[in-house]
């Protein structure tokens, strides 16, 4: 058989497993809606640490990093930081969400938000807001998927192709089986790229270079500035203080606000699960580190890749490596794709139609036409998305942190809901319109910023602002408000029995 | 009937506070007072590179002790 031949014949054996782990516990769950969102509220530890660890484990985590890495250098540092931290706020949060899912029966963070103002405009614009920063998310996966097939193959298949592919196996499974196929496959892609990324980010400075302390200290010689913090801006010029604390803020503050994340809370079997999630989670970050080795081992390499993100996959197609090697962890590369982009799918669609077409319009759907609504919409958001994918130009990496902007301004709205006595629905609405559109002016127009930090960093400052004002302004007492905080809380609301 | 249960504030307090000295060692202004050096080497990697990993430990560290410590309350 050739290399070639074994190398896609890998990659198709690991699709099929896929497809078939994602496909089983669709006969389990109910058929419900909620059965479909939020896995009838079943998840053990296992699959949440594995589903959770997905978000950030994604093709931005195996293509995105290590061209960071290799292009700007200690830059690449900033994910271990927010990976480090970002989880910590969910600690407080989450379980405040899984008690009120299961008093009010929320899949949706909107659902959440809204039902503490009765508020019926909020999830409509947190929904709009969620498919913003959603859809390029999604993109980063499918173009990832797109890169490793086409690498893989040695051009044979195109990017486009290779996209479909991945992606016409993720539709399936998520169709059929909903978060519950999402979670048991997350657990054993989890499980493999763990392996490979600590196989491979050990193996290749050793085969390149004779081993990690070596190729340092070449790169030290050669490279210094990728060494020094904080790393090189996207010009390949000394990158700045204030870009790099802001983007660290703005994605660590975010990343406990993705509204796919409080689905999970949703679906966990219970608040010690989140709990020792979060606590577990640091160690995805630890898992990161070989990650940024492979990048910085194609430093030095010859030949330079035609794009920084393809570094990865260039290498191993490059050097004499077992085409056993190079498809097991092309299917890694894989797995990281598929594991974030079907949560991501999933999710969104999940939202837009609960949050957007439910609440925020008023429609009434029964159980199993809210679920078939949920399935076309993910038919429509892979499609747009995949355009999108092969339109874009600029780096994965760039694009996660230009999806955090409007992600960040989940954050305010979600702590006002949940601890603020004195937050309104005007408030946290005004908070999420000005937020966004801050975030929005300054990410387009980034030279009418200031200061040099991230466009996310003024909207969110601008939102607490607005949510404080407007709320002091039109504070009146909310009805159930009482009782939706002491049930976030935890207190004992039961009506004693006579 | 809404029943409240007050649990001490100081795990809290101090979790914070510690996170702040770890938040602050991995961006300006303690990165780049203290951290931005390329040597000594540490275990192979480059001081910046192993700075960043090892306050990330940390911060992972006094996770794990504050879970031990706090009550059902302070955790969520």
């Amino acid at each position: 058989m050739s290399d070639s031949r074994i190398v896609v014949g890998i990659a198709a054996v690991y699709l099929v497993a896929c497809l078939v782990i994602g496909m089983l516990p669709g006969r389990r769950a109910s058929d419900s809606a909620e059965g479909y969102v939020a896995g009838d509220r079943t998840l053990g530890p296992l699959v949440m640490f594995f589903i959770t660890g997905a978000t950030i484990f994604s093709a931005f985590a195996f293509l995105g990093m290590p061209g960071k890495a290799y292009s700007q250098g200690a830059w690449a540092f900033m994910v271990l930081a927010y990976g480090a931290f970002g989880f910590i706020p969910f600690y407080f949060l989450g379980p405040r969400a899984a008690r009120l899912g299961r008093e009010y029966g929320f899949v949706t963070q909107g659902q959440m938000v809204a039902h503490r103002f009765h508020s019926l405009p909020i999830p409509g614009v947190m929904a709009l807001i969620s498919a913003g920063a959603f859809v390029p998310y999604l993109a980063i996966q499918i173009k990832g998927a797109g890169y490793v097939l086409n690498s893989m193959t040695q051009g044979a298949v195109s990017e486009q192709v290779g996209g479909a592919i991945v992606y016409g196996v993720v539709l399936v499974y998520v169709l059929k089986s909903g978060v519950l196929g999402v979670g048991w496959t997350n657990t054993f892609q989890g499980i493999f790229m763990m392996v490979l990324a600590w196989a491979m980010g050990l193996y290749l400075p050793y085969a390149l270079y004779g081993g990690v302390g070596e190729m340092f200290r070449r790169i030290a010689e050669e490279r210094p500035e990728l060494l020094r913090a904080p790393g090189l801006g996207p010009d390949g010029a000394q990158g700045s203080w204030g870009e790099y604390t802001s983007a660290v803020i703005v994605t660590s503050i975010g990343f406990s606000a993705w509204p796919h994340l409080f689905m999970k809370a949703f679906t966990a079997r219970s608040e010690a699960t989140i709990r020792r999630t979060v606590v577990l989670y640091p160690i995805f970050s630890i898992f990161l580190v070989p990650i940024l080795l492979i990048g910085f081992s194609g430093v030095l390499f010859e030949p330079a890749p035609a794009q920084a993100d393809q570094v990865l996959p260039h290498m191993l197609m490059s050097i004499e490596l077992s085409p056993w090697i190079v498809g097991l962890f092309c299917a890694g590369a894989l797995a990281a794709s598929m594991s974030s982009g079907d949560a991501i799918v999933h999710a969104c669609s999940s939202i837009l139609v609960r949050d957007g077409w439910i609440t925020a319009l008023g429609r009434k759907l029964d159980t199993h036409a809210e679920r078939r609504l949920i399935r076309y919409l993910i038919v429509v958001l892979l499609g747009a998305s995949y355009g999108l994918a092969f339109h874009y130009e600029g780096s994965l990496f760039d694009l996660l942190l230009y999806a955090y902007g409007p992600v960040v301004q989940f954050m305010p709205a979600v702590v006002a809901a949940l601890y603020i006595r004195r937050a309104t629905g005007p408030g946290v609405l005004a908070g999420l319109v000005v937020g966004v559109s801050v975030n929005i002016l300054f990410a387009v127009c980034p030279d009418l910023r200031p200061f040099a930090l991230h466009a996310g960093l003024y909207g969110f400052v601008a939102n607490v602002a607005a949510l404080a004002l407007v709320s002091a302004v039109t504070r009146r007492e909310i009805d159930g408000e009482e009782r939706y905080l002491a049930v976030a809380a935890g207190d004992d609301v039961r009506e004693p029995s006579s | 009937m809404i029943r409240r249960e007050q649990e001490p504030a100081w795990p809290r307090v101090a979790f914070a506070c510690y996170l702040g000295v770890c938040a602050c060692a991995l961006v300006w202004p303690g990165y780049a007072l203290a951290g931005d050096r390329i040597e000594p080497f540490v275990l192979g990697l480059p001081f910046a590179f192993a700075w960043t990993i090892g306050w990330v430990l940390a911060a992972f560290l006094g996770l794990l002790v504050f879970h031990g410590l706090a009550g059902p309350k302070d955790r969520g």
